[in-house]
């Protein structure tokens, strides 16, 4: 393979070996930033957003003005790329993680833009910080810029003849076929980007016809879940659609993965000899990233259980950086044993005390998983949280364990007169109100007990207060205002997502106007409105802690915020499509992002590097949720599949099909026994988790590479059909009593 | 597969582009541009709508609208369509003309003033959230707000192809030996007999419903029956509760209790309302019990005084939504109900109270079968209503009153579009006879007013005299029934109630044993159609008036399900003259096989018995 040097293709790949992935998608966007500055009349906005591009984020810049909670925030780092791409020609199966020259790589890729766009201050502050002072020439050869993506393009020149592209892919195709059947499968991995890239070389050179031809001929033969990219890609006709167009950057500058066993590989490389040059050795050579690993090729179904995102497989050294997926140790409640004092005035017999205290002790013992404590920064616990806390063991104790003999009652919220209306729904962890987000720009908070929503008083009352009151925070309201539904008003596009606050006083909304905004639920006001994201907002999510929070967008780009900062603390780059859905982590350390571009990758929130990349999904994904004791990760979207996977193996656990549409809402029971799902097939479903855990445990074998993944549709416990409502949100109470919401149909 | 070839295979005319050039004043396009613009264009939308694509994922909707272009446009930095909101679905008109065909959207020119001056719209409903309980410990209620359990089409498809539930579960069964590894243990099934019990909660149910059904309290029977109407998951106690109502029916038809009768009519009809539920196996208790309502020659204890009309028009609507609902090729549902209403027609000693009936029913199963069934009977009617007008017998003068009545306001629409003005007198006197000038105002009546919607005529006025009715058949068939043969009779295939205008040929049998020994059962298959002949064969040349009743109402409601073809139509009847003896087939089966035998009864003023119990 290596012996087949074609320069003129190689050395003109993008693949730029020190950069992250996701500057792919950067450099499409600040191409575009400057039509957004020309609509955008803050210009300033725009500074803000171009910075945070290039994740050089110069938070400490900007004064923390609204310092609301003691703990202090993350220093804003560089989120440091920690994707090295492989462009020796030799597939390597070990790439240890350069950290030094990563890091000063991407300085001066840093460096380069804000020279480029003439942000002198910020690159002085830059290089001041970082004792960096070598001088950066311009940009032409780094990322961004017109010059850039032409080069990026000209890959594709070559005066190779048309019609021997055919033959070559059917050439290619029949060795696969003749393939044992041992390594047949991983071979035939090669096909689908060896095709696209085929079809994109016959476009970029003018054979208009011929590419043609081979789409529609070959087309049909890929994989069935690559059809809708096929399709994607049968729109580009010709080589001034291949600029700007998503997938078409995704295929140009990354490369496409794909794992394969030593044997599979030496089996393909002579195949690859015998055809000297030729379009496939090329574009194998140049185009693929082929990862090696020892051991057994694997069967069709691990082939097929990891296939189907954009980037092909996740490579593995991603995935074997260690994951604290442990919890956090609770702290500790100093009005506990007052607690279960009153526990035991209403009635509560000694016997039961005993397991309540077992089982406060195992929540205090130490996760040999678990971050640090300081790992990050956490708000300190103020004396209203202690109190929810105690509620929440309270009400813990009264739980129904859930199990495949005990299910859940289902409550269902219908909400009528809203087909196609609603666009979001959250419930507030204690179960007590629930926001829903419409397409017409609302948000309305509505209480589902019997408690009202009220106001705060004026200044002028609140200052009549007695301050040392018990019920201080009763008398802080206003009787008169009690209202059961509030309406909140100012998003200028339908609201895609909201989220409460864990101490409910607050709910973070996001929309396709682009913003995040805080709204105080005390005043019913907006708060802050946060200005980041260069397109619509898809997702915000609150961290289970507190104070940060994570949103996802079409921007491709996860962020991580705190409440008191108007910019990111961390910008995650790297998905090669929108982030469709952000979850944290229940030990706040992790983001989870999902993607449209198949993927899901897990974000470490100390440094904003991508720690986990998991592929196997076949289409977008759009609900994630981690199981309560933060080892497993459950995901599910347009493919109607739900994928369990295990953090601490990065493998992929289960996957549980039965669903027939779009499933938008996956939750974990709060003993993690139960998975219940829900989506546009308007019917919930219940899945045996419990044995899921139980069947790993008993397994529980070192998995190096594909792990048989079970399909097992007997885990589905009950499926709960609707009358054509589809299925938005599920919710667990805290006594494990499932909520379901979603708008009627009828 | 294929949807997306044809999807990436479409392009934006040239044409068009040709047009919308045109439209904005650059007249002559080249081909090589428009073709150049076309295939731009033809990109960008595409890419367009991929993208709008996302705004409709994440607004959780399966459709795509124009708001999702709109966001689109906007994220692409191009300006946003303005004012091209649409809710409803924009027809997509088509025009040609010139030589040249266009697809345009409508969009007429609206007057300021109007719009100014109209009543502003309606302020949209307000959003508003009702919870209820989906499940409850793992077991969904059945209760309106979820869905059935068992779903209309997966009931029919129960009653229409019960062996599809069989290899479903042997595929099952078999799956499962396999799944388990197991050596071949082979488990043979033996199904139990009563397979089918009701737990507490349905029995209770059952109780409840029933007696307030048939109760006093008003206000409560309304509930019940609302609760008959619209509550899913009815359909375990499907069988229960026909069988209630089909010996209901049996016994007050001998009490002659026309309350109950009516009541029992109310509660067939909320079953038949309710939505969920496909009744098709049930068929062959509803629809003698319906029709006996309809056609019985007495109702009531005192026929001058009870308004049993009413529950005549009652029930022939509902037999008329039994037809619509349930009527198919194979059961061939209205060929009979038609056949039995016609045959009432045709015998000229049908008590006057069940020719009303019968012409009721006729007519409510529309205009075509009243136009085939009740217009040629017309003057035999008419004669014999003149008969009885002039008569001095106040029940028979009474009856006919009624008769003419319905008359006057079924048939006249049908006469309205089968014969042309001007509507003279005396043509319709000489068609009609007595019922002539009466026809010939109302039909130029209906020609000046829209025709009216039909409604009960329940004018209290007396009846006629009462003959006995006649319950023949007592007793009930066992699961044996299931075991015999099955005749489906259809004496035509496919005509609907067009067919038996001769009354020789009206012979339906179907029994679920073999005929008795005195018919000779003749079966050929026409076109996938059984095809049975009973003969009759009791007294050569003129053979008497034979009913046979099948009564499997006291089985258990999935034996019931199994004979219900079987034992649909249950009458078996030859024409004959009234001198001879009439021969009654009864059939009793309690506990054991059926027993058929004959009996034979002479009387000597006898009218034929028209029951169906």
């Amino acid at each position: 393979m290596e012996e087949n040097d074609v320069p003129t293709y190689a050395s003109l790949t993008p693949a730029n070996p020190t950069i992250i992935n996701g500057y792919a998608g950067i450099d499409l966007q600040s191409g575009q930033l400057t039509t957004q500055q020309t609509v955008m009349n803050d210009s300033d906005q725009t500074v803000v957003n171009q910075m945070n591009m290039v994740n050089t984020v110069a938070v400490a810049n900007v004064g923390t003005g609204m310092q609301t909670v003691s703990a202090p925030p993350m220093t804003p780092v560089v989120s440091s790329p920690v994707v090295t791409q492989q462009s020796t020609p030799e597939p390597c199966t070990e790439a240890p993680v350069e950290s030094t020259p990563v890091e000063r790589n991407t300085l001066i890729a840093v460096l380069q833009f804000l020279k480029k766009n003439n942000f002198k201050s910020t690159e002085d502050q830059l290089r001041q910080d970082s004792n960096f002072f070598e001088d950066v020439e311009d940009s032409k050869a780094g990322i961004g810029g017109d010059a850039e993506v032409s080069s990026v393009l000209s890959a594709y020149k070559n005066e190779g003849d048309p019609a021997e592209y055919y033959d070559a892919y059917m050439s290619l195709q029949a060795f696969v076929e003749k393939s044992l059947d041992a390594y047949k499968h991983e071979v035939s991995l090669v096909l689908y980007p060896v095709f696209v890239h085929m079809y994109l070389e016959l476009v970029y050179n003018g054979h208009e016809e011929v590419s043609k031809a081979f789409l529609q001929k070959l087309g049909p033969l890929q994989e069935d879940y690559y059809q809708e990219d096929v399709h994607k890609l049968s729109l580009v006709t010709s080589r001034d659609h291949m600029t700007g167009y998503q997938i078409m950057d995704n295929f140009r500058s990354s490369q496409f993965t794909i794992r394969m066993s030593r044997d599979t590989y030496s089996h393909l490389k002579r195949y690859l000899t015998e055809r000297g040059t030729g379009p496939v050795p090329r574009i194998v050579h140049d185009r693929l990233c082929l990862e090696l690993y020892e051991g057994v090729p694997r069967t069709r179904s691990q082939v097929l259980a990891s296939a189907g995102a954009q980037e092909g497989e996740a490579a593995k050294q991603f995935n074997k950086i260690k994951v604290f997926y442990g919890l956090l140790k609770e702290p500790e409640l100093p009005n506990l044993a007052m607690e279960e004092e009153e526990g035991e005035e209403e009635g509560d017999k000694p016997k039961k005390k005993k397991p309540k205290k077992d089982s406060l002790q195992k929540s205090k013992k130490n996760d040999p998983n678990a971050p640090p404590i300081n790992r990050i920064p956490l708000p300190e616990l103020r004396d209203i949280d202690k109190l929810e806390k105690a509620k929440a063991f309270r009400d813990q104790m009264k739980r129904i364990t859930l199990n495949k003999d005990t299910l859940p009652s289902i409550c269902f919220y219908t909400f009528l007169n809203a087909s196609g209306n609603i666009t979001t729904i959250d419930i507030t962890d204690d179960s007590s109100i629930l926001a829903y987000g419409t397409a017409d720009s609302q948000i309305r908070i509505q209480s589902i007990t019997p408690g009202k929503l009220r106001c705060m008083k004026t200044s002028e009352q609140l200052s009549d207060i007695d301050k040392d009151a018990d019920d201080v925070l009763v008398r802080m309201m206003d009787d008169r205002t009690a209202e059961p539904v509030r309406t909140l008003l100012g998003h200028s596009g339908p609201v895609y997502s909201c989220c409460f606050s864990p101490d409910r006083n607050l709910l973070l909304t996001a929309g396709e106007d682009g913003t995040i905004r805080l709204w105080s639920l005390q005043t019913w006001t907006c708060l802050v409105v946060y200005k980041g994201h260069v397109f619509a907002v898809w997702d915000v999510v609150f961290s289970p802690h507190g104070y940060y929070f994570a949103s996802g967008g079409h921007d491709r780009t996860g962020r991580l915020w705190a409440t008191d900062h108007h910019q990111p603390l961390r910008i995650f780059a790297g998905h090669f499509s929108d982030v469709d859905v952000v979850q944290f982590h229940p030990n706040s350390n992790y983001v989870a992002t999902g993607s449209s571009d198949r993927s899901i990758r897990i974000w470490d929130n100390h440094h904003g590097n991508c720690v986990r990349v998991f592929t196997g999904h076949k289409d977008s994904i759009y609900c994630l949720a981690f199981s309560p004791c933060g080892r497993f990760l459950a995901s599910a979207g347009s493919d109607k599949r739900i994928i369990v996977w295990d953090m601490a193996q990065s493998s992929m656990v289960t996957e549980m099909v039965s669903h027939t549409s779009t499933i938008y809402t996956i939750s974990f029971s709060r003993d993690g026994n139960i998975l219940a799902s829900g989506g546009l097939d308007n019917c919930v479903k219940l899945w045996d988790f419990g044995r899921v855990l139980e069947d790993n445990h008993e397994d529980d074998i070192n998995i190096t590479h594909s792990a048989d993944v079970k399909r097992e549709d007997s885990l589905l416990l009950g499926s709960f059909p609707t009358k054509s409502t589809p299925i938005l949100a599920t919710h667990f109470t805290r006594r494990n009593v499932l909520l379901v919401s979603g708008p009627f149909e009828g | 597969m294929s949807e997306d070839i044809l999807l990436s295979s479409l392009t934006f005319p040239t044409e068009s582009v040709k047009v919308i050039a045109e439209s904005i004043g650059i007249s002559p396009l080249g081909d090589d541009v428009s073709k150049e613009l076309a295939e731009e264009a033809t990109f960008r939308l595409k890419v367009l709508i991929q993208d709008g694509m996302k705004f409709m994922h994440h607004g959780k909707r399966k459709r795509f609208c124009t708001s999702d272009f709109d966001h689109v446009l906007k994220m692409k930095n191009v300006e946003p369509l303005y004012g091209l909101h649409s809710i409803e679905h924009i027809p997509f008109r088509f025009a040609s003309g010139g030589g040249r065909e266009l697809h345009f959207i409508e969009d007429k020119e609206l007057e300021i003033n109007d719009m100014v001056s109209a009543p502003t719209p309606r302020l949209p409903l307000q959003i508003a959230i009702k919870p209820h309980w989906l499940a409850i410990e793992g077991i969904q209620p059945t209760i309106p707000e979820n869905p059935p359990p068992i779903n209309k089409d997966t009931q029919k498809k129960d009653a229409v192809d019960p062996a599809a539930k069989l290899s479903a579960q042997d595929t099952k069964d078999q799956k499962h030996i396999h799944g388990r590894g197991m050596k071949s243990i082979e488990t043979v099934k033996v199904k139990q007999l009563a397979t089918h019990e009701l737990s507490a909660e349905q029995q209770l149910y059952y109780k409840e419903i029933t007696e307030a059904c048939v109760g006093s309290d008003e206000p409560k029977r309304g509930e019940a029956l609302h609760s008959l109407a619209f509550d899913p998951g009815l359909h375990q106690m499907v069988p229960r509760l026909c069988t209630f109502i089909a010996e209901g029916i049996r016994v007050n038809v001998v009490q002659k209790n026309l309350a109950l009768l009516i009541y029992l009519m109310r509660m067939a009809k909320a079953l038949l309302d309710n939505q969920t539920l496909y009744l098709e196996k049930y068929m062959h208790e509803l629809v003698p019990s319906v029709m006996t309502c309809i056609v019985s020659r007495q109702l009531c204890m005192k026929p001058d005084m009870d308004n049993h009309w009413a529950l005549r028009d009652f029930a022939a609507r509902l037999i008329s939504q039994i037809c619509k609902n349930y009527n198919t090729t194979t059961n061939g549902l209205q060929t009979r109900i038609t056949r039995v209403f016609s045959r009432c027609l045709n015998t000229d000693r049908t008590p006057l109270s069940s020719v009303y009936g019968a012409v009721a029913g006729l007519s409510e199963l529309g205009s075509e079968v009243a136009k085939v069934f009740v217009l040629p009977k017309l003057r035999a009617l008419s004669d014999k209503i003149e008969q009885c007008m002039e008569g001095t017998n106040a029940y028979d003068k009474n009856a006919a009153a009624h008769i003419k009545g319905l008359l006057l306001k079924t048939v006249a629409p049908v006469l309205k579009t089968l014969r042309n003005p001007p509507d003279s007198v005396a043509d319709y006197k000489m068609e009609f006879g007595y019922l002539g000038p009466q026809l010939q105002m109302a039909v130029v009546k209906a020609r000046q007013a829209p025709p009216p919607p039909t409604t009960t005529l329940a004018a209290p006025i007396r009846a006629i005299a009462p003959t006995a009715t006649r319950i023949i058949q007592q007793g009930t068939m066992s699961s044996m029934g299931g075991i015999g043969p099955r005749t489906v009779v259809v004496n035509k295939p496919s005509s609907s109630g067009m067919s038996s205008q001769q009354p020789g040929q009206k012979v339906i049998i179907m029994t679920s044993r073999p005929a008795t020994p005195s018919q000779t059962v003749t079966t050929e298959t026409v076109g996938g159609v059984v095809k049975t002949s009973v003969v009759s064969a009791g007294s050569s040349g003129a053979s008497n008036l034979t009913t046979v009743t099948v009564n499997p109402s006291t089985l258990g409601g999935s034996i019931a399900g199994q004979i219900s073809q079987a034992a649909l139509a249950s009458s078996t009847i030859s024409q004959g003259g009234s001198q001879k003896p009439t021969k009654y087939l009864v059939v009793t089966g309690s506990n054991g096989p059926i027993k058929t035998e004959v009996k034979e009864e002479t009387e000597p003023n006898l009218q034929p018995p028209m029951d169906i119990s």
